[in-house]
């Protein structure tokens, strides 16, 4: 297995944040480093305007990259797990 | 119209259509208290214990379709209300908890009866709110039903600091009519290309079993499911949570599958060649050891919820979407394709099923006697029940035989009839569930089959029962044991009974019920047990507790071999193993 980085890109609000890093802990995963910080410079990131459809204001979401060791398998499932919770807008790997 | 925090919480709910709210007063929570006593829209049911409230909002939900709301004070009010919302979560059903919270000024400051509310519940809901501001009071409601009711359903908490439901502050309170939250957007209509890729795997397969759980239910996609196997004629079991999605007297039935399945369900499921399931997410409980799961069977699964698919058992075509809309496009496909479904294919392969059943089935007769000298078993209060009742009521249950032998042999020809708490295994739920239920269904039977060991977990809600005129009956089967803790320790534990038995400690359960103001009845004796239960669910305006007791050596079977069994290995009575 190797070392896996993920990017959340999720709602800046209190207690948003909680439920990505809860979701490690409760499903079993690991988290080996975490680095978050509120998206200011939007030209870096049109891709989640364009794949959502949605227009996003400075400071309104944050960016959050996460590195964990697992396999294709559960990495799939972590995903889709961070996917699930409500405040996240879009949630991939790293390639 | 300008209202203040509390009033506009109360109206947010009453524009949600909501009838009734299930719940217990406290400080944090005096001023939406208030609120609810001077409206007529919707009636609050005092429960006894925040637990009760919980179960019984479920209950009706499950029996409805519609959210069940319950509010709690802050602290132990909420923390009360924990193992309810783990319930409504493990088996995805709508719910709404508002708990009330110290003021804002007070939050973190170890407040009287303060309890960080979102973050004790955070692993157990689909999502919570903070009220900050009492102006955002309708747009959290407006979110909170939305989220709580649509995708996979699931519990959402909405926290209330007292200050945001002051009655002297007043504001413009406007209800949305609509809701749209950008990160949220669960499927809704199937990939046409997985359901051709579907439909041409069902043509092709010789040994196809459908396989059908909770998510149909709560699809409502019962009627789909039926006209679907209208064209193909398949086979069908369903989970402990999915019970009545298709009719159990239909000929093709198999009854439930996995743990305590019927032999012909789990052999079906082990040998077939595809296995189309249906809102079902592969539980332990359903899979056995999953690396020995259906060797040879190509997996069709449907599902609202991306993390169920592949979670356990690789799918080989995932059909995502509502299991209703996605139910409906195979059926036109089908129904395009008719000529090439050939029945004939299949037939060895039910053939095969019934010569399944004829050897192991489960036995349906054990009611049939009625001699004194032998005890009553658990099995024949279930099938009398199921006799008397005509198959009609609404049955909720507590865990443990008692759960499993409902179950097995009471056949549910309709979805939301059967009522338990399959995911988190929850004792205590039956009776405040059934409560729920009643108040639904106030014309229909409600039956709450129970032990007296769970009925004890939340049996303060016989008091709940006297003050709302419940008429809900209660058919305790009593081994005077944690009957299924005991049947594992005899099992693997060489039979010796830690902790599973009460010491001579029971209650008289008649009296008890009594001194509610209920009717109680108690049964011993084989010859009593048809005429007494009769006799019970005569009363139509009175709840009866009916004190049955049975065999307490009885195990449940057939009973999956574990660790590391497969789903046909099973055990068909204490002595015989497949």
């Amino acid at each position: 297995m190797i070392q896996r980085k993920l990017s959340v890109i999720l709602e800046n609000k209190p207690g948003a944040l909680v439920r990505v890093v809860g979701l490690f802990h409760q499903r079993g995963y690991n988290i080996e480093s975490l680095h978050v910080d509120p998206v200011e410079d939007l030209n870096e990131y049109r891709f989640v305007e364009e794949k959502l459809n949605i227009n996003l204001k400075e400071g309104e979401v944050s960016h959050l990259i996460i590195a964990t060791t697992v396999n294709d398998n559960l990495l799939r499932q972590i995903l889709r797990q961070i996917n699930k919770l409500i405040d996240v807008l879009m949630a991939e790997e790293i390639k | 119209m300008k209202l203040a925090g509390n009033d506009m919480l109360i109206q947010s709910l009453i524009e949600e259509g909501v009838e009734y709210i299930f719940g217990y007063p406290g400080g944090a929570a005096l001023h939406i208290y208030d609120s609810i006593f001077k409206q007529k829209e919707m009636e609050h049911i005092l429960v006894r214990h925040e637990q009760g409230a919980t179960h019984a909002a479920d209950g009706y939900a499950r029996a409805t379709g519609k959210p069940g709301v319950v509010l709690v004070t802050s602290g132990p009010g909420a923390t009360n209300a924990i193992t309810g919302i783990a319930t409504a979560f493990m088996d995805s059903i709508p719910m709404i908890v508002i708990s009330g919270q110290v003021a804002k000024h007070l939050i973190g400051t170890d407040a009287f009866q303060e309890t960080d509310m979102i973050g004790v519940s955070r692993p157990i809901v689909k999502h919570s709110f903070t009220v900050d501001s009492a102006e955002n009071i309708p747009e959290i409601v407006k979110q909170a039903f939305y989220i709580a009711t649509s995708g996979r359903p699931g519990p959402v908490v909405i926290d209330v600091p007292k200050d945001t439901t002051a009655p002297d502050k007043l504001f413009e309170f406007k209800y949305p009519n609509k809701v749209d939250i950008r990160s949220y957007k669960p499927p809704i209509e199937p990939d046409p290309k997985q359901i051709e890729r579907a439909v041409d795997a069902i043509i092709e397969s010789k040994k196809p079993v459908i396989y059908a759980g909770g998510g149909a239910i709560n699809s409502n996609a019962s009627e789909e499911l039926r006209r679907l196997n209208e064209i193909l004629d398949f086979p069908v079991t369903n989970t402990l949570m999915g019970l009545g999605v298709y009719p159990a007297t239909h000929e093709r039935f198999l009854g439930m599958l996995g743990m305590h399945g019927t032999y012909q369900a789990n052999m079906s499921m082990h040998n077939a060649d595809l296995i189309i399931a249906i809102g079902a997410r592969f539980d332990d409980r359903i899979t056995n050891t999953p690396k020995l799961f259906a060797p040879n069977a190509k997996i069709i699964h449907l599902d609202v919820d991306y993390s169920s698919v592949s979670k356990i058992i690789e799918a080989n075509i995932a059909v995502f979407g509502q299991v209703k809309n996605s139910l409906k496009e195979m059926i036109k496909l089908l129904e395009a394709k008719k000529e090439l479904i050939d029945s004939k294919k299949i037939i060895p392969w039910k053939k095969q099923i019934s010569d399944w059943k004829s050897q192991h089935g489960l036995n349906h007769e054990m009611h049939l006697c009625e001699t004194d000298e032998q005890p009553i078993m658990p099995q024949a209060v279930v099938q009398h029940i199921y006799n008397i009742t005509k198959g009609k009521a609404f049955i909720t249950s507590d865990v443990g035989q008692h759960q499993m032998f409902a179950a097995q042999y009471y056949h549910f020809d309709e979805p939301r009839k059967w009522i338990n708490s399959g995911g988190l295994g929850t004792m205590g739920f039956g009776l405040p569930a059934a409560m729920g239920a009643k108040l639904a269904y106030p014309d229909d039977e409600v039956i709450c089959i129970t032990g007296e060991g769970s009925i004890q977990m939340c049996i303060q809600e016989l008091s709940t029962c006297t003050q709302y005129n419940l008429p809900i009956k209660i058919i305790n089967i009593n081994n005077e044991a944690l009957g299924m803790v005991k049947q594992w320790q005899d099992m693997n534990y060489g039979g010796r009974h830690s902790a599973s038995t009460y010491q001579s400690s029971l209650p008289n359960f008649v009296e008890l019920a009594e001194s509610y103001g209920h009717v109680g009845i108690k049964i011993e004796k084989n010859s009593e047990l048809k005429s007494g239960l009769e006799k019970a669910l005569s009363i139509k305006d009175r709840l009866v507790f009916v004190d049955v007791y049975v065999d307490p050596n009885e195990h449940v079977y057939p009973m999956l071999v574990a660790p590391n069994g497969s789903l046909k290995d099973m055990w068909l009575d204490k002595e015989t193993k497949t």
